[in-house]
């Protein structure tokens, strides 16, 4: 909160002047008066100058226009620009919520850099904007950074290497397992399986990587 | 990559202006030192090395564009 301090003949005069330096309407400030002024006997003896304190109110208005979503949204676009600009990396943010997630996606990103082997610095960097946005937002929004599309492209591999991995167990009647994968990307596999009545699904091992054992059920 | 390092600790930690970042740099490697206030320590290290290695995994990409290496240390 920016406070300004200001004097004039009468607090009217102060005002003017207030706004006049401020560059604000008298919409845009609340004035405290700190002293009223005194015009003083035959305005000679014991004048005194009004004295206002001027706090310039925060665009309120903007803020009651956009949900807190939207907020969020400014903050992780501009965190993971941010975070581009200086790697550096030219790319163009695009974002938008869904399901009170905040989606980002970077277009421009050819090389491949900002995605890593198998999405770890797309992963690390969602992570850091995450962060971000909670930490000033306070409170947890779940903000989700992908690069050219790269999530929904692994998404839909990950659904094709289950269904066939899912075929291979039920042709050979013996579990099969996938390679280790993180929690996320397990996930997507759990879930193409989860409707096929035949086949039944683990994960298995320790730490964040784990692989997903498909077993076929004995009928 | 020092300024990158800076922007991503200031936005996590409670006292920014406590965030210090020095760059040492070397033919291939640089090692980039960053020092926040104690109290702030937890929060660049995360819960079990995640923040931490989040940062390491930016600045190895934004290296590797420019062929280099760089390693990230946090200083007690």
């Amino acid at each position: 909160m920016q406070e300004f301090e200001f004097e004039g003949k009468t607090t009217e005069e102060a005002i003017e002047k207030a706004c006049a330096e401020l560059q604000v309407s008298r919409d845009d400030i609340e004035v405290e008066v700190l002293e009223p002024g005194s015009a003083g006997i035959f305005g000679i003896v014991g004048t005194r100058k009004a004295k206002i304190k001027v706090i310039l109110k925060k665009e309120e208005v903007e803020e009651e226009i956009y949900p807190e979503e939207e907020d969020g949204l400014s903050i992780a676009k501009k965190a993971l620009e941010e975070i581009l600009a200086l790697i550096p990396m030219e790319g163009k943010v695009e974002g938008y919520t869904e399901d009170g997630k905040i989606m980002l996606n970077v277009e421009g990103d050819k090389s491949g850099l900002l995605i890593g082997r198998k999405g770890r610095t797309l992963d690390a960097l969602q992570f850091i904007v995450n962060k971000i946005v909670n930490k000033s937002l306070g409170k947890k929004v779940q903000v989700v950074v992908d690069v050219e599309n790269y999530r929904q492209r692994r998404r839909d591999s990950l659904i094709q290497t289950a269904l066939r991995l899912g075929d291979k167990a039920k042709r050979i009647g013996k579990p099969v397992a996938t390679n280790p994968l993180n929690a996320r990307d397990r996930r997507i596999i759990h879930l193409a399986l989860k409707d096929d009545p035949d086949l039944d699904t683990r994960s298995r091992g320790e730490g964040l990587l784990k692989k997903v054992i498909i077993i076929p059920k004995k009928k | 990559m020092k300024e990158l390092i800076a922007y991503i600790a200031k936005a996590l930690v409670d006292k920014p202006e406590e965030v210090q970042v020095t760059e040492i740099e070397g033919e291939q490697t640089s090692v980039i030192e960053l020092k926040v206030a104690k109290e702030d320590l937890g929060k660049v290290i995360g819960k079990q090395g995640r923040t931490a290695r989040a940062m390491r995994t930016i600045l190895s990409a934004a290296s590797t564009k420019i062929n280099k290496r760089s390693v990230l240390e946090i200083i007690e």
